[in-house]
């Protein structure tokens, strides 16, 4: 049986209760999408009653098995309209499983004119503090308040100025292995949601005394021993382990798809100063707190994370990924990792998505708010959220907005959701990827680059998307990090082995990919009872009639085409 | 002569002597013998554009090989 706790704002009141239905054991994006399609109303106001924010481990949680303790965040989106799914790396899944819990449930809103809460759970109960002392500072000064607080070794989970504030690209940071709260669910401003619930930080204790159980332990070990295996030999797991994601520079670079100048190039003059060599270099050169290497929860074998240091060696960032080297440096035509390191922590400290404002700030750039390349006015933007000026609020609510706003057209997003790392005219497989996504567009899941024969025809793009939809969302599907995908990709096996293990479930790989469909049909289910149409997964219309300088490519896929990517 | 240039890679550039044209994935065979390293997946790019495994490779090229990662 698994349980959940589920938490009224309103009332301050808690209840649990349990399952034992599939969706519980696989717990991730698997329950967190089943609850929010089951208990939100998909036409409620995301910072109104009717919405709940679901906070999942997965089925191996707890455990000692490498990079399964992800947490997925689910509840109804600000910034797309629809569902979201957004999940994060740290210790708090572990948290939760110690407490014996898989989901907790934050429901209802608190009356109006209600103060700061913080929600409190343990081995004895949950209570409910005052979080006055935490309102307006930013995640850094939180994270430590609330390890003096509650320990270093709690988890917990807060948001910045900007969640507190409601800015729709708000994320919710959550505690990695030291303590701070820097591992984000960034994506579709749950942040903003947990903000309208007055919860400020939701904290598990380390006091947690439930171990895992085994149907056969001795099983059990040997197949986790076969996943660091696999995930030692498989030598794009020992790249992850150099370079983390930041190779994905080069790599994009080459293609013609490195998201440049507001999305209207896909090449950068001056890549390689914030490529992945430059990246390792310099953190290498820097020494001190500085890390090419580092684990975002425990255990993990891979250790793609990093600690970016400042120039004397003190911790200026961490982690620094591609998808923000990109949106934050080479779409603004930046081109100094410090710079990018800078706008990084102060994303963090005030608590929204690097890529949702990267995007905004291009769009501020292309309305002549500053010159693209212009290091301090890109740090001073970002400034501006935390001062909450006006701009700073723009900024912070998400390319689609600042775009309506600053009366750009080129707004790189789809369904309002920053649109990722990769120039959608020059990889047609990504393009559909972001088109058909029920999240808004996303690469985490139907990640096609690697495998697209010809990246610039629209042909087979349809099929190679929804392939590597069910690829990519596998992992989320159970809470396990996405790049131990590369070493299960052809056989999931060596994990299904784990769930039998652990639970004595046989879940066959057919069974589990139906289960994987099963959650994007929901999910697409939720967002056409939210209204949402085939006409709002589409880019900007710019994206459909200007060539891309360099590939020559426009977006030439059909509303037709689209659906059928959807179609699960 | 074909150059295969191993970003972010111990391999480096790899040269190799080729009569005619062979498939990609037995020139990463043959760069796999000549260095003795798992390569692994990989991205390849030849001027700009993605090759596959079955793709020619022509003498006088250049292909640039990344590893098969993805973002985050
Ligand atoms: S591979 Fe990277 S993101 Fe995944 S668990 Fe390990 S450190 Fe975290």
């Amino acid at each position: 049986m698994f349980s959940m706790l589920r938490i009224d704002t309103a009332t301050e009141t808690v209840t649990k209760e349990t399952s034992d239905s599939l969706e519980y054991l696989l717990g991730g994006r698997s329950l967190s999408s089943h609850l929010v399609s089951e208990e939100v109303n998909p036409k409620c106001d995301p910072f109104g009653q009717e919405n709940k924010l679901f906070f999942c481990n997965g089925a191996l949680s707890g455990t000692n098995v490498s990079s399964s303790n992800r947490l997925s965040i689910g509840g109804k989106s600000p910034l797309t309209s629809g569902i979201k799914e957004s999940n994060a790396g740290g210790i708090v899944a572990t948290r939760m499983a110690q407490q014996g819990l898989r989901c907790i449930a934050l429901e209802g809103t608190p009356p109006p004119n209600s103060g700061w809460r913080i929600v409190v759970i343990g081995r004895t109960g949950t209570e409910f503090l005052d979080g006055s002392f935490l309102a307006g500072k930013g995640v850094y000064e939180k994270s430590d308040l609330l390890s003096e607080k509650f320990g270093s070794k709690a988890g917990c989970i807060t948001i910045g100025p900007a969640g507190e504030n409601l800015l729709y690209a708000s994320g919710i940071a959550c505690s990695d292995p030291h303590g701070v709260c820097s591992r984000y669910a960034g994506r579709g401003g749950l942040g903003a949601v947990m903000g309208s619930k007055k919860i400020i930080a939701l904290v598990i204790l380390d006091d947690g005394d439930r171990k895992p159980d085994y149907v056969d332990q001795e099983k059990f070990n040997a197949a986790a021993k076969q996943i660091i295996k696999l995930l030692k030999e498989n030598p794009i797991s020992s790249k992850f382990t150099k370079y983390g994601t930041s190779a994905m520079v080069d790599i994009c670079q080459a293609l013609k798809v490195l998201p440049t100048q507001n999305f209207r190039h896909g090449v950068m003059e001056g890549a390689e100063r914030i490529n992945a060599q430059a990246l390792y270099d310099t953190i290498k050169e820097r020494d001190g707190e500085g890390k090419t290497q580092h684990a975002c929860m425990l255990p993990c074998a891979i250790m793609c994370s990093n600690v970016y240091p400042d120039k004397e060696g003190h911790l200026l960032c961490s982690p620094i990924e591609y998808e923000t080297m990109a949106l934050m440096g080479s779409n603004l035509c930046l081109k100094n990792l410090d710079t990018i390191a800078e706008m990084n922590r102060i994303a963090n400290d005030v608590g929204v998505d690097t890529l949702d404002c990267g995007a905004a700030i291009g769009v501020a750039m292309e309305a002549g708010l500053a010159e693209f390349g212009d290091d301090k006015a890109a740090v001073a933007m970002m400034e501006e959220i935390r001062h909450l000026t006006p701009l700073g609020r723009i900024i912070a609510s998400g390319c689609k907005i600042a775009a309506q706003v600053l009366g750009v057209k080129h707004a790189p997003h789809v369904l309002g959701q920053a649109i990722p790392a990769y120039e959608p005219r020059g990889s047609k497989g990504m393009a559909m990827t972001y088109l058909s996504s029920p999240m808004g567009a996303d690469h985490t899941f139907g990640f096609t680059l690697r495998d697209e024969e010809d990246t610039l025809t629209k042909k087979g793009k349809v099929d190679l998307s929804k392939k590597f939809q069910v690829i990519g969302s596998r992992m989320d599907a159970m809470g396990t990090c996405n790049f131990v995908r590369y070493s299960v990709r052809n056989d999931m096996t060596p994990l299904l082995d784990l769930i039998a293990a652990r639970y004595g479930v046989e879940v066959s790989g057919e069974q589990f990919d139906d289960m994987v469909k099963k959650t994007l049909r929901i999910e697409h289910q939720f967002n056409t009872d939210a209204g949402i149409t085939i006409a709002d997964h589409r880019f900007a219309e710019t994206f459909y009639v200007e060539k891309q300088p360099e590939t020559g490519e426009v977006i030439d896929f059909t509303d037709e085409e689209t659906l059928q990517a959807m179609q699960w | 002569m074909v150059t295969i240039v191993f970003k972010l890679s111990e391999m480096g550039t790899v040269s190799l002597d080729i009569d005619e044209p062979v498939p990609f994935s037995r020139v990463l065979q043959l760069c796999a013998q000549k260095t003795a390293v798992d390569i692994g997946g990989v991205i390849a790019v030849r001027g700009g554009r993605l090759i596959s495994q079955e793709d020619l490779v022509h003498n006088g090229d250049q292909v640039d090989v990344f590893p098969a990662i993805s973002g985050g």
